[in-house]
């Protein structure tokens, strides 16, 4: 369709906050703050220089699936990242593409152009709001980019223990109501694993439409030396009835190839993969 | 009056409607029952109280979803197979007067039965170079259903049956700084996504306006383009080795505007001087992009000329200097245009040759999975000559356009909706067109397409007896 799909963000690195991927082992750390523990997660070595390719299924509540496939790339520049993905398949939206100049200052907005084949045009995408979907799916681009720490108040809530692992539940609220309407979230309860400081699983509260959110990290796998989320779900609610839910699988994950700053251009999104 | 027309206004009113409901997000009436959301209101985000409720939804469910990989192709990893079918079907709602030439001529009811097609082949070849080559075509038989005696033979010519040669080009690098794409391909200059200003340099299917879907709209030319790279500039040199103009209703279809059949078109061959030439500078920086575009061309539209064959429409050459630009700003992105023409020709005498179009605009995607824009564009004929007031060129010295557009997506994208109304004229007098499109996607690959598209009449040659296009449209497309 013409309109564009200013929700097209960046996959591969999003998973940046929502897995807030990759980091050695460590032991379990007592006495940490909230925000300390929300320091750890946020300092882990995200893996510069990644290729990656993802798969999203969309499950409705009738268990209908459909399927996206994306080849994706991701550089870091300082905290920011660039980052550029490329549609596979339906075919539909095969061969459209998505650049990304993801600013961590919130300051910021993102730069970001869309390459819609259909129309044979490089269009400008101007969206500082993350709340929307992304390409659909439960996942929002808020979900997808790291958040920036200070943009957050943090409270540990108390203890838990998932899959065998013992878990701090930090609950995240805005700082502000900016960063409210931005992320689309009044808050978050987030579940950090305590011996990798990963977040295996998190609860939002949406702030439209009284609904609440779950996301899991089904599959936690160590590559290169980093742990990622190769599989994650989010399951949107109401009412406690599941009304659609996403699964990303992240596949072939790469990290510290060859990859030039040619790659995250207008010149390559045309040109395609 | 400001907006002429009931049913104009009856659109604007539902336009009205949906844009406030963008910002209700996905709690009012149209998005609960778009979006399949039964259930009713629910109180407020539970509070801390029920956390241990909420935290316990994860073992709700597991995660469904199969484990895919890939498909594994049959088809050599150096070629890559995509197209798609489609089934399109129309309904006139009004009924034209038919002309002299067929008196039993009448566009009320089935006006489309169309079966059409598609293929690419996208070819990787050595040092990263690539051939695509496409077709596409369709034959419709609703001609033959409803007696193809009653239709003049250019109507049949022209929208029964058509196959032809899409984009198909040679494409590659020849240095780390130099992009070469050869064949028959499309090139789109400017930042607007509704009105044409800078964007000269392909033709369009014009032969149904705002019934041609955006896939089909622009027509492929044969050109050669050179594109060099500097940090984030990119000048680009291009050479159009084939005149190809637009497609235009054939005498006897409801859009065919004038009474008698237009002259025969004079056609420029394809030979060295009839190549037609573009420059274009493009700049991507922080929160804008800039465009600068030149380009000397026959004019697409053409004008009837007296030669010594007799009547014919011709195509002069005319030149375009133009520039576009837009800037990101939160939400918004604001879009300017500007094209100043040179060399211009009409169906008549005069002396007005030289035209400056200026055009603003603003997109707006703040509201939750909505897109909503609005371009306004001025085409200022200088020196206007009064003459052009006449038929058949029905010329006006200040051409206002205005387009509104609002897209958004229902269901986890599973529906798009679509608003589009485009204006002529300050006060709609030129005429005007509204289109409601609903796209629903059935499956990954099948997608189900309705909606309906009103005409006004107005004094612009495109919408004089306009009125009676009204249709109803539907698409089944399968792709792959």
């Amino acid at each position: 369709m013409l309109r564009p799909k200013p929700r097209l963000t960046a996959l591969a690195a999003a998973l940046l906050f929502l897995s807030a991927l990759f980091a050695a082992p460590r032991p379990a750390a007592a006495g940490l703050s909230a925000r300390e523990i929300m320091e750890h997660v946020d300092a882990r070595d995200d893996g510069d220089n990644v290729t990656l390719q993802t798969e999203m299924v969309l499950i409705d509540k009738n268990g209908h699936q459909r399927e996206r496939q994306i080849r994706a790339f991701m550089k870091d520049k300082g905290r920011d990242t660039w980052r550029i993905q490329f549609f596979v398949s339906p075919a539909d939206v095969k061969d459209t593409g998505f650049l990304t100049y993801d600013y961590y200052s919130g300051e910021k907005d993102d730069d970001q152009w869309l390459y819609l084949p259909e129309l044979h045009k490089t269009k400008r995408i101007a969206s500082a709001d993350k709340s929307s979907a992304f390409m659909g799916s439960d996942f929002s681009y808020a979900d997808m980019n790291r958040r920036v720490l200070d943009e957050w108040t943090y409270k540990l809530l108390k203890e838990d223990e998932v899959d065998g692992h013992r878990v701090w539940l930090i609950e995240t609220v805005p700082v502000n109501k900016t960063v409210e309407e931005r992320y689309g979230y009044t808050k978050s309860v987030v579940f950090v694993r305590q011996d990798i400081f990963f977040p295996v699983r998190a609860v939002h509260w949406v702030k439209e439409g009284d609904r609440i959110k779950y996301m899991e990290v089904k599959k936690l796998e160590q590559i290169d030396g980093i742990w990622v989320a190769t599989e994650t779900q989010m399951r949107t609610t109401k009412n406690r009835q599941t009304q659609h839910s996403t699964i990303l699988r992240w596949h072939d994950i790469r990290f510290n190839q060859e990859i030039d700053d040619e790659l995250f251009t207008v010149r390559r999104l045309e040109k395609g993969l | 009056m400001l907006f002429p027309g009931k049913k104009l206004t009856a659109f604007l009113a539902l336009l009205l409607v949906l844009v406030p409901f963008g910002a209700q997000a996905q709690n009012s009436e149209l998005d609960d029952i778009l979006s399949g959301f039964e259930e009713p209101a629910v109180s407020p985000a539970p509070e801390n109280s029920g956390l241990d409720e909420v935290l316990s939804g994860f073992e709700e469910e597991t995660a469904q979803g199969t484990a895919t990989t890939p498909d594994a192709s049959r088809l050599p990893d150096w070629l890559e197979l995509s197209g798609g079918i489609g089934f399109s079907t129309s309904w006139t709602m009004g009924s034209s007067t038919p002309p002299a030439a067929a008196p039993n001529l009448d566009h009320h009811g089935l006006s489309r039965l169309r079966w059409s097609a598609d293929l690419t082949a996208d070819i990787a070849l050595p040092a990263g170079w690539q051939a695509r080559i496409g077709t596409k075509g369709f034959h419709d038989p609703v001609f033959a259903l409803r007696g193809r005696e009653d239709y003049p033979a250019q109507v049949l010519r022209r929208s029964e049956s058509e196959l032809e040669l899409t984009e198909s080009y040679l494409q590659g690098t020849l240095s780390p700084r130099l992009d070469i794409k050869s064949g028959r391909q499309i090139v789109v200059w400017g930042k607007s996504d509704n009105i044409r200003l800078t964007d000269v340099l392909n033709p369009l299917d014009n032969r149904e306006p705002g019934m041609v879907d955006i896939r089909d709209l622009r027509l492929p030319v044969a050109m050669t383009k050179l594109d060099s790279y500097l940090g984030a500039w990119n000048l680009s040199g291009i050479v159009v080795h084939e005149p190809r103009f637009h497609k235009t209703p054939g005498f006897g279809s409801d859009f065919f505007a004038g009474t008698s059949p237009a002259p025969p078109e004079e056609i420029p061959a394809t030979s060295w001087e009839n190549q037609e030439y573009g420059l274009a500078l493009n700049g991507h920086f922080q929160g804008w992009d800039l465009s600068l575009y030149g380009a000397r061309i026959f004019d697409d539209m053409g004008h009837v000329a007296v030669t010594a064959s007799g009547p014919r429409l011709v195509h002069n050459r005319i030149t375009m200097l133009g520039a576009a630009a837009n800037l990101a700003l939160g939400n918004w992105l604001l879009k300017s245009e500007a094209a100043w023409f040179d060399g211009l020709e009409y169906s008549l005498p005069a002396d007005s040759d030289r035209r400056l179009d200026l055009l603003l605009g603003a997109e707006y995607m703040g509201f939750p999975e909505t897109v909503l824009s609005l371009e306004v564009a001025n085409r200022h004929t200088f020196s206007f000559d009064p003459a052009l007031e006449a038929a058949p060129v029905y010329g006006v010295e200040d051409d206002l356009q205005t387009v509104l557009r609002l897209s958004r997506d229902f269901r986890h994208d599973t529906v798009q909706l679509t608003l589009l109304l485009s204006i002529f004229g300050a006060d709609g007098d030129g005429g005007s067109f509204e289109r409601l499109t609903v796209r629903y996607e059935l499956s990954d690959s099948l997608t189900a397409t309705g909606g309906i598209i009103l005409y006004q009449d107005g004094d612009r040659p495109l919408f004089r007896h306009s009125d009676q296009r009204d249709r109803l449209f539907a698409e089944l497309r399968y792709s792959f």
